[in-house]
């Protein structure tokens, strides 16, 4: 075992001030997840999951506990290294696509890797790759407004895989689509994740969570249980 | 972040919000247009009253019943009951300060006059001035045409007469020489013995409209009907020369006029640079209120900056914790904004200019004299649109850049 795990989280605890009350999101959740895996963490809404993933995400920071993320101990990295750290290594999907409405598909997959600074015909032409690798060669020039859900939400897609990231967050990817087109996602997740990426899925839907290949339940703060999922769903294919 | 795009990012945000953002600029512009205008106006007529004086007034009095510049109707009451100072005055004052070695030029004017040549006539605005042949040196009038006024001119009293180029102009068709043709002012006939070559106005006057005859003639025709009062311009040599020149004038003014020991003088004796100075403040001082009065308009727009960017960083909440996600830094949100701010306030700046120079420009045409780009106010207008940006753009800008990236994505 040369290189260690994509992520290992020890005695992970998150505590919040709320008003005078200090709520505990998360009491010591310790968890490793490897390179090319496809997980999914489940758990009821106030379970903590969501916290898990803003520190998994790199948007949070723990209040104690060791997170090693490709060996790096970023449990307490300053803005700067960590808004570092989700720019390269961290592809974020979210269930309202969180796309800038304003700017073309073009733009919004381009976004990251402003921020990576790479010069811009570079930027366009990555950018443009990760379109066509979802299915949208064709819509450039289109605006969110003008795209239905389901491309939104490859638009997002695009925008997580155009660093070349270790991990995509997806935190609940399906929420806005209606089942048919979430099943389009799902499918190009598993076609990613064959692709050789790690995928990381949070969810409290059953039925999504059975893609996964492990599945992790969290529940009051801590993790409830670890299984592997021998019997994936596989999506529907990808009606381009 | 490469730093050309907070630049592209910032004009993609005022494509989204077009009416907005002309909102802003033009707020800032408005201050910028006051502080231009202002400043432009100011450092125009200065240059124009210190062109002037420095061609004629090196080393020069003036001798006037009043001062220059008056500053309340109280003086000026106080002044006006002053005896005037006569030709007979004057010429006595020229005979006994001339052994010293000064320049001196008596002057009078009557304003407002009609010129007649033929059946050609002026609009009734040409100035009368009766002088001599000192009046072309000292205030650096050059000839067109034919000659000055000459020394006998003034001793025989001759009927003839300078005339200004704008007389020329109305009078006598382009192709003409008007040198030995005759005009007429009010009843007296004078044959035109020279032209002034264009000199072009100050203040609203034109120095080219007036029509130039010995003083002598000028008092016994049209004076003495009036209260006239003779203004003496004196040149001394240097700057020693005048400081004795000054008191010699002094005892010399209170004999002929009689002014009892320790009374007041009933004249006043100026230097001219010192009224170019005087002048001179007094017109930074106009030009330095209009600029605070811009600079309070341009508080104002700043204060609609903050306020419109405050809604801005609250409307762009979702796009700020996106931003965040995929790798921003509070740095780079807080450069963003800050960006933004800035460009806003200097494209608003450069309109304001542009608007600025355009009144500038037609106050100095109003004003007749030539406009000078006043680089300084330009400069220091968009030195302080930058401030305004930094400044009133600082605080939403902050708030963006601290933004929870967690909560801002959450953001509804």
């Amino acid at each position: 075992m040369s290189t260690p795990p994509l992520i290992v989280l020890e005695g992970i605890t998150k505590h919040y001030r709320m008003g005078s009350e200090i709520v505990e999101a998360l009491r010591g959740v310790d968890l490793t997840i490897r390179r090319g895996e496809y997980v999914a963490i489940m758990g009821p809404s106030g379970s903590g999951k969501s916290t898990l993933m803003n520190i998994i995400g790199c948007l949070d920071t723990p209040t104690s506990g060791r997170y090693m993320l490709e060996g790096t101990d970023v449990s307490s990295l300053g803005d700067a290294a960590l808004a570092a750290i989700r720019n390269r290594k961290i592809g974020f999907v979210f269930q309202t696509f969180n796309l800038l409405p304003r700017a073309t598909a073009l733009k919004n997959v381009e976004l990251p890797l402003i921020y990576a600074g790479a010069p811009p015909q570079e930027r366009r032409q990555r950018a443009i790759a990760a379109l066509e690798s979802v299915g949208l060669g064709d819509r450039l020039r289109h605006k969110p407004p003008e795209l239905s859900g389901g491309q939104r939400q490859r638009v997002a897609i695009a925008r997580a895989l155009v660093t070349g990231p270790s991990i995509i967050l997806a935190d609940e990817p399906t929420g806005n689509l209606d089942s048919k087109t979430g099943m389009e996602i799902m499918a190009l997740f598993h076609r990613i994740w064959q692709e050789g990426n790690t995928i990381v899925l949070v969810t409290h839907e059953e039925d999504i969570a059975r893609h996964a290949h492990r599945i992790i339940r969290i529940r009051d703060g801590r993790v409830e249980s670890d299984m592997p999922n021998p019997t994936p769903i596989v999506g529907a294919p990808l009606l381009v | 972040m490469r730093a050309g795009e907070y630049f592209l990012s910032a004009f993609d945000t005022f494509r989204a919000q077009p009416i907005r953002t002309v909102l802003t600029l033009v707020s800032i512009a408005i201050g910028i247009v006051a502080i231009v205008a202002a400043g432009g106006a100011a450092t125009a007529l200065e240059q124009a009253l210190t062109t002037e004086i420095t061609a004629s007034g090196a080393y020069s009095l003036v001798i006037q019943k009043q001062p220059s510049i008056i500053t309340s109707g109280e003086q000026w009451r106080r002044y006006m009951r002053r005896r005037p100072i006569s030709y007979g005055q004057a010429s006595e004052y020229k005979r006994r300060i001339e052994g010293s070695g000064a320049l001196v030029s008596l002057f009078s004017a009557a304003p407002s006059q009609t010129v007649r040549a033929g059946t050609e006539h002026t609009d009734p605005d040409v100035t009368l001035v009766g002088s001599d042949e000192a009046f072309f040196p000292m205030r650096n009038y050059q000839l067109a045409a034919g000659r000055p006024l000459v020394g006998e001119d003034i001793f025989y009293a001759r009927m003839v007469a300078v005339i200004g180029n704008d007389v020329r102009q109305d009078l006598f068709p382009a192709d003409t020489d008007p040198v030995g043709k005759e005009i007429q002012v009010q009843n007296q006939r004078f044959t035109i013995v020279g032209v002034l070559a264009r000199k072009g106005g100050i203040f609203g006057q034109s120095q080219d409209n007036m029509v130039i005859i010995p003083i002598p003639v000028f008092v016994r025709a049209y004076a003495e009907e009036w209260n006239y009062s003779v203004s003496i311009f004196v040149r001394a040599r240097n700057q020693a020369h005048l400081e004795h020149v000054f008191d010699e004038s002094i005892g010399i003014l209170r004999s002929i006029r009689n002014v009892r020991p320790g009374e007041e003088n009933d004249f006043e004796i100026e230097e001219l640079a010192s009224i170019a100075n005087q002048l001179g403040t007094f017109l930074r001082f106009v030009g330095l209120f209009g600029a605070f009065c811009g600079g309070i308009a341009l508080v104002a727009a700043g204060v609609g900056i903050m306020n419109i960017m405050l809604i801005s960083v609250r409307e762009r909440t979702r796009e700020i914790g996106v931003r965040k996600a995929v790798g921003a830094t509070v740095r780079s949100i807080l450069v963003q904004f800050l960006v933004e701010a800035i460009v806003l306030c200097q494209i608003g700046a450069l309109g304001g200019i542009v608007l600025g120079m355009l009144f500038a420009l037609l106050l100095s045409h109003l004003a007749g004299i030539e406009l000078t780009i006043p680089i300084g106010w330009v400069v220091a207008s968009i030195g302080l649109c930058t401030l305004v940006g930094v400044g009133f753009g600082a605080y939403p800008a902050l708030k963006a850049a601290r933004l929870n990236p967690i909560e801002a994505l959450r953001y509804e």
